[in-house]
């Protein structure tokens, strides 16, 4: 069927006026939609701008935007990460920085072992990292003592928050790592503590220790790396480029992962945060719903005479019907283009000052959280006022047309 | 002439009669009780007569116009319009049947306050396609000329009088040119001399467009101004076809007031 059909301009004319024929009770339905919609709008931009920080966080702290690494080491080269080393590193580093959309691509090699302060040992998970790009990476990573790693911290260290008081060590302090190489053998290396760091994840600074890649690769005895870090330009690039290098990269065992899928808990703190806000919305929808269908309701009562004249006059009852749906529709888009505006301010103007956050579970890290403005957002936010207002008047609609016309016409008396 | 009695011949009489209603009864519940508003009432109403339906409160007038004007269903019995049993029809056949047949003038006038006074005359044709704009404005514009509010076109019903806005309601039944007018009490919400004015000019438009006038009435001076009248009580029919006022009386009477309603 047509729109025309469905609405003509006579009909969208006669909407209009009686939707401004009590302009107060108009306003007071506006209201309760406007503040739906802007409810919306802010919880949901407040909760995506929760999900951007902790991802972009975690990108720029722990894993960059994607990582390349051989087959199988992601699952089990936490035990053994010798035994997953890429060969030849210089050259698929070439590769992957070919790929556009591609920022920095960084070699990294795992390792596992003690390291000692003089009087006690602590186990760690280190990395040999390449420092002058770890730092253009890690823009999340907070140094709370000393410096970052540079390119000629030959035997420097950076240790996590909790590696460091653990051992009792600042910046300046020695301290000594021992290892075993792929062969089996035990190393030693010796190193100067440079700074001690901070990311979100408490667990993570409670064992990590980043050295530099060539005295890594020195200790352990290999020329390898065990994964490359990729930083692209743009974060929302992740799946498509992470497509492209597969494709590049196939039949060579090697993977390519990407930072939602090396973060389990990334997804699983979004999947709680829009379980949450699902129910928020459903809520919300609710509220606006119940408020509109009384303000709807209360207003369509004073018009059951009028509903019995106009059918008393020739209108059948699906003309009704669609009059007062394009009457609610009409109030919700009005309501909800008010509220997206509305909204909008709001979101530039909290986000302008911010809001303080306290450090999430598992982190001693606070953040400024601001409201995203998300298109996604912005149109859910706006179809849940025009739907829940459309809705709210189909009952209604529904009731004044099944009352016989001569019921309808006796109310005017 | 209105006549009693069950229409027999249906078909031969659909094209004289605008009206027939054939033993219709109408009762419903009222807590335990069970009230009868109508009874066993039949009656003709030929095409073009200007007829009042006289009675008391709750003799059951209003009630029979509303089965005329298929806007209720009665318990028993039939009416036809212009020969059609309108029986057993579904409520939007039952619109499209108004709509193209039957005019409404209400007590309370009824207006749409939202619309303008041609756009409120305008309304009922806004469901028949094959009127063009053009068409649709001159005809606005002729029954607004004909009940005499042509300056006032572009007002609200809350900037009318009664009689205004009585006579708006009168430009609306006429507009899509149908065969019978049906007007429940039409002059009750309004002072004596506008009720009569009112009256007049239905009169008038009677006489002029042979348009059928059913009009329900329990003011003895309006009832004097029909042609024909039945009256009712207790729901039941007890008297039919009297001659309420002669064609030569209508004649003198106009004469005397003038058609100034």
């Amino acid at each position: 069927m047509r729109f025309a059909a469905i609405v003509d301009s006579a009909m969208l004319n006669f909407a209009l006026r009686n939707l401004f024929r009590h302009t107060g009770r108009t306003a007071l339905t506006m209201a309760a939609i406007v503040a739906g919609v802007v409810g919306l709008m802010l919880s949901g931009g407040f909760v995506r701008d929760i999900f951007a920080k902790l991802g972009e966080s975690i990108i720029h702290s722990q894993s960059g935007h994607l990582q390349v690494s051989r087959a199988g080491f992601q699952e089990n080269g936490s035990r053994r990460p010798e035994h997953y080393l890429i060969g030849d590193p210089a050259r698929l580093e070439a590769r992957i920085a070919a790929v556009p959309g591609v920022a920095d691509v960084m070699a990294r090699i795992s390792f596992s072992g003690l390291l000692n302060n003089g009087r006690s040992d602590v186990a760690i998970v280190g990395e040999g990292i390449e420092p002058a790009k770890e730092t253009r990476l890690g823009t999340s990573l907070s140094i709370i003592a000393g410096r970052r790693l540079r390119a000629d911290d030959a035997t420097g260290a950076m240790l996590g928050d909790g590696v460091a008081s653990t051992l009792k060590v600042a910046p300046g302090d020695r301290v000594t790592l021992m290892l075993a190489t792929e062969g089996g053998a035990l190393n030693t290396l010796d190193l100067d503590v440079v700074g001690v760091f901070r990311t979100f994840s408490k667990d993570y600074d409670a064992r990590a220790v980043k050295i530099p890649i060539a005295a890594a690769q020195e200790v352990l005895n290999t020329a390898g790396a065990s994964t490359m870090v990729v930083s692209l330009a743009r974060t929302q690039d992740t799946a498509s480029i992470a497509a492209t290098l597969g494709s590049t990269l196939a039949g060579q065992g090697l993977e390519v992962w990407t930072w939602e899928a090396l973060n389990d808990f990334y997804a699983k703190t979004v999947k709680l945060y829009e379980r949450q806000f699902g129910v928020l919305r459903a809520i919300i929808l609710v509220m606006v719903l119940l408020s509109v269908a009384n303000s709807v309701n209360m207003s369509l009562f004073e018009r059951v005479p009028e509903f019995g004249t106009m059918r008393a006059l020739g209108d059948p009852a699906s003309y009704i019907v669609r009059l007062v749906l394009v009457e609610c529709v009409l109030l919700g888009v009005i309501g909800a283009t008010v509220g997206v505006g509305i909204g909008s301010l709001l979101s530039a103007i909290i986000s302008y000052f911010g809001i303080a956050m306290p450090p999430p579970p598992n982190s001693d890290v606070g953040y400024t959280a601001q409201i995203a403005l998300v298109p996604g957002i912005v149109a859910g936010a706006f179809a849940v006022g025009v739907v829940a207002t459309g809705l709210a008047g189909i009952p209604s609609a529904l009731r004044a047309v099944r009352m016989p016309v001569v019921d309808a016409l006796r109310q005017a008396i | 002439m209105p006549s009693a009695g069950p229409a027999v011949e249906t078909n031969s009489k659909g094209p004289r009669l605008a009206v027939c209603v054939e033993d219709l009864s109408k009762d419903y519940a009222l807590g335990d009780e069970r009230v009868v508003a109508l009874a066993n009432v039949s009656l003709n109403i030929e095409k073009g007569v200007f007829l009042a339906l006289a009675g008391p409160s709750g003799s059951g007038k209003s009630t029979l116009l509303n089965m005329i004007g298929c806007i209720d269903t009665p318990s028993r019995g039939r009416v036809f319009i212009n020969g059609q049993d309108v029986s057993g029809r579904t409520p939007d056949q039952l619109a499209g049947l108004r709509a193209r047949t039957i005019g409404f003038v209400f007590q309370t006038f009824n207006l749409f306050p939202v619309l303008t006074a041609e756009e409120n005359v305008e309304y009922p044709l806004h469901h028949v396609d094959e009127i063009g704009r053009r068409e649709r404005r001159e005809r606005v514009r002729h029954f607004l000329h004909v009940v005499g509010l042509t300056n006032y076109a572009r007002h609200r019903p809350n900037q009318l009088s009664g009689g205004q806005r009585q006579r708006v309601a009168i430009a609306r039944a006429l507009v899509a040119h149908p065969e019978i007018v049906l007007a429940d009490e039409p002059t009750a919400n309004l002072d004596h001399r506008t009720g009569r004015n009112i009256l007049r000019l239905m009169r008038r438009i009677n006489r002029e467009t042979k348009v059928t006038f059913i009009f329900s009435t329990h003011d003895p001076q309006v009832i004097r101004m029909a042609d024909r009248r039945v009256d009712l009580e207790d729901g039941q029919i007890v008297r039919l076809g009297v001659r309420a006022r002669s064609d030569w009386r209508y004649a003198f009477d106009r004469a005397r007031d003038g058609d100034d309603a």
